[in-house]
């Protein structure tokens, strides 16, 4: 069907595709965040928030207000948005969907197994899960009580369950270390959704191996930086690199042996599309990389609402919400601990 | 109590003098090292006050400074990450260890911090997204763990100095502004009694001798009357035996003839 999506688009997912349109405008703009920014305490906060999408979820919440409610509040609005998209998605668009939450589920299968192996209670577990990785047999999750068993009990049942038996041996799940385990599962989950979206083909395909070829990239990127001083090998590091994206495979040689922050920079440089992002760079700065990123990400998710008739604003509009929600967080955080000279600093806005 | 008089009660004798000028001795003694104690805790005290304030000063900019990479921390890596930490900690990275330090005899509770060095799991925590901010967000945070108990090492020794300084300085007053002036006064007061039994003495003594002299006259004088009366030839013998006696005249004027003088009645 590529090129003729716009002929039988409409028929099934029109209708929310609209919706997640709407979603979009709901977003906040420049204006919204400069009047947040003027906030003096949380409750302004609240108050200028009331007027936005987030309203009915805030305009209850009673004194003292914490960060962390709000925020938690912002993320309720998403999860709702999700889920009733979700309820009204056919099979594809449904699938779609439920791509774009497994990472969120990979979190919590890696939270709940390490809070199992360090004895903690389940709900207590289950409450701190992320709402948008929840499944039907997450509870379940701790009835094991070693890998082995998890695996062989829980995970098969589990949209996660060829990650783990792909990626990885049962030696592994007894010993590894659980961040090189997340972030195995990980790559495995980027290599599949974007196979899943290659196979959508059509503008889907286009736009959403763009979005993950940055995703991924990124990834790499910050691996190779969080790992520098670390007892990660080369080859243990490479093997957590996606095997698509811009960098793949030359790029990823050379991330794997970067020592410091200034040759994963000349690595980087080499593909044009971050070279501009490094350009903003002082040199030898890597605090304010993060932000760029970020930037970059917004910047790709907004425009690919440019197009219509494609999966993609689903996976944007979950990627803006969670960046406005970020925004949130450090602009209450920054007027509740009194930083306001730092604020810029943290905010990409989104349009 | 501490009122101009105030006194031991205490037989004035000699015996208690002597004591009490002991007392005195040993109060003057315990008073200057006492003194001495106290200032050596004053200075120590103004010491770990001068410290505290500069670490309370520099503890505002620390203290906000970790709290802020902690939202850093948070921002890049996402909410989940607290969970991620809480579940892979299983020992304390910081102890504290408690000992005890000694100022002019006063026992102050120490304590210091000790990062207990070794690999941490937390070293690839957030490998996939904002490991550097929780990385700088650790070192932050050990950097006000430090602090913290090195404010509370001070505290507590200030607080200990505190008490230990009120007692030796309420030691120091009592005996300068009561003990002394107490035994003082009693050794005055016992001196003043002394002087007033010997006085007593003295007129008591003065008082018999006139009272015998008194009687001795009036003794001459019957004699001579009646020897007078029994024959007027023997007047020239009486008049000789009443030169005898001792000129009476001249022994009450000058009181230092009553001591040059032998009396039977005079013990000492």
């Amino acid at each position: 069907m590529w090129g003729f999506e716009m002929l039988t688009y409409n028929i099934q997912d029109g209708f929310l595709e609209a919706v997640v349109r709407g979603h979009r405008s709901g977003l906040l703009t420049v204006a919204d965040y400069n009047n947040l920014c003027q906030c003096e305490s949380l409750e302004d906060i609240k108050l200028n928030l009331t007027a936005t999408d987030y309203g009915t979820y805030l305009s209850n919440e009673a004194s003292p207000l914490y960060t962390t409610t709000i925020v938690e509040k912002c993320t309720k609005k998403l999860v709702d948005d999700w889920v009733k998209m979700r309820a009204n998605a056919d099979e594809k668009l449904g699938q779609f969907l439920d791509y774009c939450t497994y990472g969120h589920m990979i979190d919590n299968v890696v939270l709940i197994v390490t809070g199992t192996l360090h004895e903690r209670d389940v709900q207590e577990l289950l409450d701190k899960c992320h709402p948008l990785g929840m499944f039907d047999s997450i509870a379940t999750l701790a009835v094991a009580s070693n890998m082995r068993e998890l695996y062989r009990l829980v995970l098969v049942d589990t949209p996660l369950a060829p990650y783990f038996s792909e990626n990885l041996s049962h030696e592994d799940l007894d010993e590894m270390n659980i961040e090189i385990m997340r972030n195995t599962l990980y790559k495995a989950y980027l290599d599949d959704f974007a196979h899943f979206c290659e196979s959508l083909g059509g503008t889907t395909g286009e736009v959403m191996g763009d979005l993950l070829a940055f995703e991924t990239d990124r990834r790499a990127l910050n691996i190779t930086l969080n790992s520098i001083g670390t007892e990660l090998t080369r080859e243990d590091r490479k093997k957590l690199y996606s095997n698509f994206g811009l960098l793949y495979p030359h790029g990823h040689n050379e991330l794997a042996q970067a020592e410091d922050f200034d040759q994963i920079r000349a690595a980087m440089e080499k593909v044009p599309a971050y070279a501009s992002i490094f350009s903003k760079l002082g040199f030898g700065e890597s605090q304010m990389l993060d932000k760029l990123l970020y930037e970059e990400e917004v910047k790709r998710c907004v425009m690919c609402f440019e197009q219509q008739f494609h999966y993609t604003p689903f996976y944007a509009y979950m990627k803006l919400r969670e960046q406005e929600i970020r925004n949130i967080m450090w602009i209450s955080e920054c007027v509740a601990q009194d930083q306001k000279a730092r604020i810029t600093d943290g905010i990409v806005y989104t349009f | 109590m501490s009122g101009g008089r105030a006194r031991y009660i205490v037989p004035p004798t000699v015996t208690t003098l002597g004591q009490m000028k002991l007392r005195l001795v040993g109060a003057t003694k315990g008073h200057a090292l006492l003194k001495k104690k106290a200032d050596a805790l004053t200075m120590r005290f103004r010491q770990i006050l001068k410290e505290i304030i500069e670490k309370k000063e520099g503890m505002g900019d620390i203290m906000k400074h970790a709290f802020f990479s902690l939202t850093e921390a948070v921002y890049s890596s996402g909410e989940s990450v607290k969970n991620t930490i809480f579940d892979n900690v299983e020992t304390a990275t910081i102890k504290v260890n408690g000992g005890l330090d000694n100022v002019a005899g006063v026992k102050i509770p120490k304590f210091a911090a000790e990062v207990i060095p070794g690999e941490t799991k937390m070293d690839l925590t957030g490998l996939g997204r904002g490991g550097q901010q929780l990385q700088s967000c650790r070192k932050s945070y050990i950097k006000s763990i430090e602090l913290l108990v090195a404010l509370a090492n001070l505290q507590t020794a200030f607080v200990t100095l505190d008490e230990a300084l009120k007692v030796t300085n309420r030691r120091v007053n009592a005996l300068e502004n009561v003990v002394k002036p107490m035994i003082e006064n009693t050794i005055s007061y016992i001196k003043g009694e002394l002087d007033e039994l010997e006085r007593e003495e003295f007129f008591r003594l003065k008082k018999v001798q006139k009272n015998k002299q008194k009687q001795a006259a009036a003794q001459v004088a019957r004699q001579e009357l009646e020897n007078m009366a029994a024959n007027g030839s023997t007047l020239e013998t009486a008049e000789e035996e009443n030169f005898d006696l001792p000129p009476l005249k001249a022994g009450a004027g000058k009181t230092s003839s009553l001591l040059n003088e032998k009396d039977d009645d005079i013990i000492y």
